[in-house]
């Protein structure tokens, strides 16, 4: 269990990646809405710093908050949408929602406050990381990722492929008429092809 | 390390195969370019039979890569239903996509990139596995639905049923770290060991109802169904036809999976929610059907009725009930990909059709087809002898002996219900007056067509033998 | 051979009935009528290989039909001397008809169907008649039913031809009602419905005097227990119902007369020939049954006596020569079966045989007259055609003869009816049963009033001045010879059947021909003694011919105001028995109109209000309702399918804490 400055910064975190979270599904300004997206990724790749996991956690900003949500943003500050518009309607059923939200939110509270977790749990969690001196962050992960969970690795590689085909078949239109850039072509220009030497008779043009 | 890993591979030898394959085919495609498609296409369904031959004859059972992968009888019986509606709609594809300028190599790509995921899914064995190959299977299904982008209908559907179905990932993700929390484990067979030693604990219960409804959602059983009836419409119909069948054999195949293992010591829990969602299923399916115009909409409301009615088989947890959700899955494949093969038939001049009332009058333009779509239809609606109502007889059967009396009532009512629309086709087809006639069929969909209708009338003589497969594949679980 | 008699019709009826019209008319002629000669005359073949040669009954198997615990009926056909006299006079009939119908249709376009359902009822008609099993008769039974409802309805855009089919359907019904009761109660009663197996048993059935076992209860009818004798009796009159309903006797006979509208052909083969004698047949060949039980018998000769007479007054005031000859029938079924009751079932059987022959050739012969006169049925508006079409005169003259029973008493010169009509009144007389007395004088007088209206038919259409207008008069013209051969052969048949048979069917060739086909007690001894009857007896019918004829011909040739002034007189009378006494009307008042309104009230109130309105309509309207809500549900934003997915989740938990709770 957790107790000290580690308990007092895994709240401190875990606090706000949730205050966060509900900002950007809140926020009237799209924009805004994924700064806190990159507020929460910050405060998750916190809580991986406290469970000692630093490679992933700099993965995190690397991937998620220096990509994607900055990707995000230019698309969001691209698209003239208008958000308003689109929360209106969904706005009316908001105290539904709330409705619903709470009743589950309560049950679960109530579940998971009156029950025990599994004691194996603790063991579980009792070995995260191999200590950073004797194997690095890296490396561990690299240990069991092409070994024990080559299986699992392989999969979420074709999971990728996939997003990576759809974003593809998609988006990718063939535009008639563009000129495009064939470096080949360039790379293989002599003289020859590139010139024509003509003979220009004087008093005369080409 | 090695020899397992050796053993684990072989095991896995389909799927690899399928994987494998979609990468080269995905490389042929990126090089030969637009005019690839059939070629593809036709290489595909080669890799899917492959891949489906080897496994009945060359497969062998077992567990794999540390437990997370089984192959049992249960999942070859599943998988090769899976392969077959993946095969079948890949052919029924090829001339719709002539004539309606969907001729995508990546189309038959992504669909062998989904089957592998939904073999996965089918082999899982570990709530990672699970949640992998859902994803793999999902992720290709958004694609593929919206996969004819300058359709507004079909860019929509593929929207919706890509933020619903990040919304159901969402809630079994949740459900698995619940499970995951009061167990210590993921793996099916800890979770099971964990759980028959301990009491019952309500944040398991929670975790469990999560998870169900990850799934349910895959197999469109209300109330998280509302996807289906827009995504039908909306998705080109080839791939409509895909969703109706292999996806469905699959999750179905992963729901009977963790509840007959993972949670078969809270049989009495999961038992409540698979008897809801059962009844909400069949009663919706039966009701919303009826007000239905568009025969792909109609479709969509037949599915989730049927997904109710196989839910009833496995309401009853019985090695019977098991047996008769397998029976019904494959006859349900059939005349499924037997229907849609006549609604990929339903083209006039100016294009495909799907209003029920261009059927108007088939019966005289069309005899042929109207006569086969007929026994279709008085399948699906569940007439003795025909296929649908051994299907049904079974499940019903198995709820009876676990004495799920309700259930079976209110099941056979809903059936009555939904006779009427199926029964209503028939009646624009034979009695109304004439509209005018299709174009001559596709000689695959005609073989498709066809070889649905004989199944169906002729399953009554080799119900049987097909029951006894089913029974092997059941048995895995008792 | 005998598959073939039995079967060739079935043939023609299927190549005929399934590819008819693409074959066209005449080939469907040919084929239907080329069978049914090839039946026919093997049918003779059989007739006198059976009745004049050696062998004894035997049956001639088909296939196994039904076979459920102790009920076994096999699909056989059983053949002794009974079987062969109906085969010859069905087939022969039938092939007739056929022919006749080829000219007398000749105008119909849907002349394929016709003769296919011709085919259909002779195929049926002989499944009765060589039914080995009281099953498969039923089966005949009522595929001559059917095959009467659909000639009748032949020309089915005629109203009154759809009633009188549906009238002849129903009525039938009422009476076969009574016979499957019968044949329930025959299965319990004997264990089998085999006729070997219920003829061997029954004799353990004769009312032997003293045995104490006989009154031993068998047999529970409508909560009356009944002892063998009793049981046996209820039976036979069960089964007697099933016979009143096909023969057209006396209260169940009103379909016969309005069963005219069909066609004329139809009429001759079907309610004249054959099918009406299916009552007097079955009786016949169930004689060993019968002749145990003295009641049954006594209610038989009753019955047709009573019908004999009826049938007669009633035939006495007719118009429409086709009724006059369908009453003249019903009551010569009433003769067959005072004879049947009388247990002279020879005699029936003759006559049944003779009648076949003078009865179609009066049927047929009024059909050319009624061709012949732009299809007028009506003898008031004929008159004087004698002349015109002489051929089918002296064939209905000689009909006629048959039919009166003209005949040199005591001698062996005479027509058909002769022979067979005057041995049943003769039977009548020495008979011994308690209707005898009342059956012998109501058939004499029966014999007078048919003596009348027969030869009425005669002077009404042939003699006198012509009624009809000058141009029905000028289109006046003889039948073609496809249509006069068929009387030909009918008259011969009619003149000399009962010369040539009679000695055969009743009298000293009696036990050579029918063998052990028909039973009689031995203490019944009516066989000799009506060779014994006082001679006032045998000049009785010769007497009563003899006075109908004068009557007939001071009426209508030498003073034929004399009917007109008679009806004025007795205007009541005459009203009684032209409405045939009332028996519609009755009918009408007590089963049809209260049977109507309680059909309306459960139509309308049972099922339209409270089936329909809570049931199917109800129900269905629900449905609807549930449905537009559903679809409603469906609105296509995308937060909605969420909140759905979200509240069924919601739902399962709270379900499940509660559930676990309480």
């Amino acid at each position: 269990m957790l107790n000290g400055l580690e308990a007092a910064f895994f709240y401190l975190f875990a606090f706000i990646a949730v205050a966060s979270a509900f900002m950007v599904i809140s926020a009237r300004n799209p924009v805004h809405s994924v700064l806190y997206l990159i507020l929460t990724f910050f405060n998750a790749a916190g809580l991986f710093l406290l469970t000692g996991a630093e490679f992933l956690a700099m993965i995190l900003l690397v991937v998620y908050v220096g990509a994607v949500a900055v990707l995000f943003l230019f698309v969001v500050m691209m698209l003239d949408v208008d958000f308003a518009e689109l929360k209106s309607g969904a706005l009316q059923y908001a105290p539904i929602g709330a409705l619903v939200g709470l009743i589950l939110a309560a049950e679960l509270i109530v579940v998971t406050g009156g029950y025990a977790f599994a004691p194996q749990l603790a063991t579980a969690v009792a070995k995260p990381t191999p200590d950073i001196a004797t194997r690095t962050n890296t490396a561990a992960l690299g240990d069991i990722l092409y070994t024990d969970y080559i299986f699992y690795f392989q999969v979420a590689g074709l999971i990728l492929l996939v997003a990576m085909i759809g974003a593809i078949v998609l988006t990718l239109r063939h535009k008639e008429g563009v000129k495009r850039q064939s470096i080949s072509a360039q790379v293989a220009r002599t003289p020859e092809t590139g010139m024509e030497i003509k003979k220009v008779e004087t008093g005369k043009g080409i | 390390m090695t020899p397992e890993l050796y053993s684990s591979l072989s095991l896995a030898l389909p799927e690899l195969i399928i994987a494998g394959g979609a990468l080269v085919l995905l490389m042929i495609g990126v090089y030969s370019g637009e005019r690839a498609n059939s070629t593809v296409t036709g290489l595909a369904v080669a890799i899917l039979i492959g891949a489906g031959a080897w496994m009945l004859l060359f497969g062998g059972t077992g567990k794999a890569f540390g437990n997370v992968f089984v192959s049992d009888p249960f999942a070859v019986f599943m998988k090769v239903l899976m392969l077959i509606g993946s095969a079948v709609t890949l052919v029924m594809s090829v001339g719709f996509a002539k004539a309606e300028k969907f001729d995508k190599f990546e189309y038959p790509v992504l669909i062998l990139l989904s089957t592998v995921g939904m073999m996965l899914m089918i082999s899982a064995n570990d709530m990672i596995t699970l949640y992998l190959g859902l994803e793999l299977q999902s992720l290709a299904l958004y694609v593929v639905a919206a996969i004819n982008r300058d359709s507004v209908r079909s860019t929509e559907a593929g929207l919706k049923y890509f933020v619903l179905g990040a919304l159901s990932s969402g809630m079994l993700l949740y459900g698995i770290s619940l499970v995951y929390g009061y167990t210590g484990h993921t793996g099916f067979d800890a979770i099971a060991a964990t759980l028959s030693g301990a009491d019952r604990q309500l944040g398991l219960v929670f975790g469990l109802v999560f998870v169900l409804a990850g799934v349910a959602f895959k197999i469109s059983a209300v109330p998280f169904h509302m996807w289906t009836p827009d995504v039908y419409e909306g998705a080109p119909t080839p791939v409509t036809a895909f969703f109706a069948s292999a996806p469905k054999m699959a999750a179905m195949a992963l729901m009977v999976r963790i509840t007959m293992t993972a949670f078969e010591p809270i049989a009495a829990d999961w038992q409540q929610i698979v008897v809801f969602i059962s009844i909400a299923s069949m009663v919706l399916g039966s009701f919303a059907a009826i007000g239905q115009k568009n025969i792909k909409r109609l479709m969509a409301y037949s599915s989730i009725g049927h997904v109710g009615f196989a839910l009833v088989g496995l309401a009853a947890n019985t090695e019977t009930g098991v047996r008769g959700v397998a029976i019904y899955m494959l006859i349900y494949l059939v005349m499924t990909l037997g229907t849609f093969a006549f609604i990929l038939a339903m083209r006039r001049k100016d294009g495909n059709v799907e209003q029920i009332s261009d059927l108007a009058g088939l019966s005289t333009t069309n005899p042929m087809m109207a006569t086969i779509l007929t026994i279709l239809m008085f399948s699906l609606a569940g007439i003795p002898p025909l296929a649908g109502f051994w299907a049904k007889w079974y499940v019903f059967l198995a709820a009876i002996n676990a004495n799920l009396y309700a259930l079976a009532i209110i099941g056979v009512l809903a059936s009555v219900v939904g006779a009427y629309y199926y029964l209503r086709i028939i009646k624009i087809m034979w009695f109304d007056e004439p509209v005018g006639g299709f174009l001559p069929m596709a000689g695959e969909l005609r073989l498709v067509l066809g070889a649905s209708g004989a199944f169906v009338l002729f399953y009554v003589f080799f119900g049987g033998p097909v029951g006894r497969v089913a029974e092997a594949a059941a048995k895995t679980f008792f | 051979m005998y598959q073939a008699i039995v079967f060739l019709p079935l043939l023609g009826f299927l190549i005929v009935g399934l590819f008819g019209t693409s074959l066209g008319a005449k080939a469907s002629e040919y084929i239907t009528s080329g069978f049914l000669v090839i039946a026919a005359i093997l049918s003779w073949v059989a007739f006198f290989q059976v009745g004049f040669g050696e062998s004894e009954v035997f049956t001639v198997p088909v296939l196994r039909f039904i076979d459920s615990g102790s009920l076994q009926a096999d699909w056989a056909l059983r053949i002794d001397t009974l079987t062969v006299v109906m085969l010859v006079v069905v087939n022969t009939v039938s092939a007739l008809v056929h022919i006749y119908s080829i000219g007398y249709m000749h105008h119909d376009p849907h002349r394929p169907r016709f003769f296919a359902y011709l085919s259909l009822f002779t195929f049926a008609m002989l499944m009765l008649v060589t039914a080995d099993n009281l099953v498969q008769m039923f089966f005949g039974w009522e595929g001559v039913g059917l095959a009467s409802y659909l000639l009748i309805g032949f020309w089915y855009k005629k109203p009154s031809a759809n009633a009188a089919a549906i009238k002849a359907f129903v009525v039938n019904r009422v009476g076969d009602f009574g016979f499957i009761l019968g044949i329930f109660g025959v299965f319990v009663l004997f264990g089998s419905v085999s006729f070997d197996a219920i003829f061997a048993t029954a004799a353990s059935y004769a009312p032997v005097e003293g045995a104490h076992e006989a009154t031993a209860a068998v047999f529970n009818f409508l909560g009356y227990e009944l002892d063998r004798g009793a049981a046996l009796t209820v039976i036979c009159l069960l089964l007697f119902m099933g016979a009143m309903g096909k023969s057209a006797q006396v209260p169940l006979h009103t379909w016969l007369p309005d069963a005219m509208e069909g066609p004329t052909p139809v009429s001759a083969l079907i309610h004249a020939a054959t099918m009406v004698t299916a009552g007097v047949f079955m009786l016949a060949r169930l004689s060993p049954i019968f002749e145990l039980s003295h009641t049954a018998l006594t209610v038989v000769t009753f019955i047709g006596a009573l019908t004999a007479f009826f049938a007669a007054t009633v035939g006495l005031v007719q118009n429409d020569i086709k009724r006059v000859i369908a009453y003249s029938t019903c009551s010569q079924l009433g003769y067959m079966f005072v004879a049947l009751g009388m247990g002279f079932y020879s005699a029936a059987i003759f006559h049944l045989f003779t009648h076949a022959f003078f009865k179609a050739l009066l049927f047929l012969g009024s059909g050319s007259v009624i061709h012949a006169v732009s299809d007028e049925q009506d003898m008031r508006k004929m008159g004087g055609l004698r002349k015109l079409i002489p051929t089918t005169y002296w064939m209905m003259v000689i009909g006629t003869l048959a039919l009166t029973g003209v005949g040199i008493p005591a001698t062996i010169i005479g027509t058909a009816g002769f022979f067979s009509k005057d041995a049943i009144i003769e039977g009548s007389f020495v008979g011994h049963n308690p209707a005898a007395g009342f059956a012998f004088i109501a058939l004499v007088i029966a014999a007078v009033f048919t003596s009348f209206y027969s030869w009425r038919l005669i002077f009404m259409t042939f003699h006198g001045k012509p009624r009809a207008t000058a141009d029905v008069m000028h289109h006046v013209h003889e039948s073609p010879p496809v249509m006069l051969v068929p009387l030909f052969i009918l008259a011969v048949g009619a003149l000399f059947a009962g010369v040539i048979f009679h000695d055969a069917f009743i009298g000293e060739g009696y036990s050579e021909f029918w063998k052990a086909a028909l039973y009689i007690l031995p203490e019944n001894h009516i066989l000799h003694d009506f060779h014994g009857v006082p001679v006032w007896v045998k000049l009785a019918p010769f007497a009563a011919m003899i006075l109908g004829f004068g009557v007939a011909y001071q009426f209508y040739i030498r003073s034929p105001e004399t009917p007109k002034y008679l009806a004025s007189q007795h205007r009541g009378l005459y009203a009684f028995l032209l409405n045939k006494w009332y028996f519609d009307e009755l009918y009408d008042f007590l089963f049809v109109r209260p049977a109507k309104r309680l059909g309306t009230f459960l139509w309308k109130t049972g099922d339209g209000a409270v089936i329909d309105g809570l049931g199917p309509d109800g129900i269905s309207a629900r449905v609807v309702d549930v449905t537009n809500r559903v679809v409603k549900l469906q609105t296509g934003y995308l937060y909605h399918y969420a909140f759905v997915m979200l509240i069924g989740v919601a739902a399962l938990v709270t379900w499940m804490m509660l559930g676990s709770t309480f």
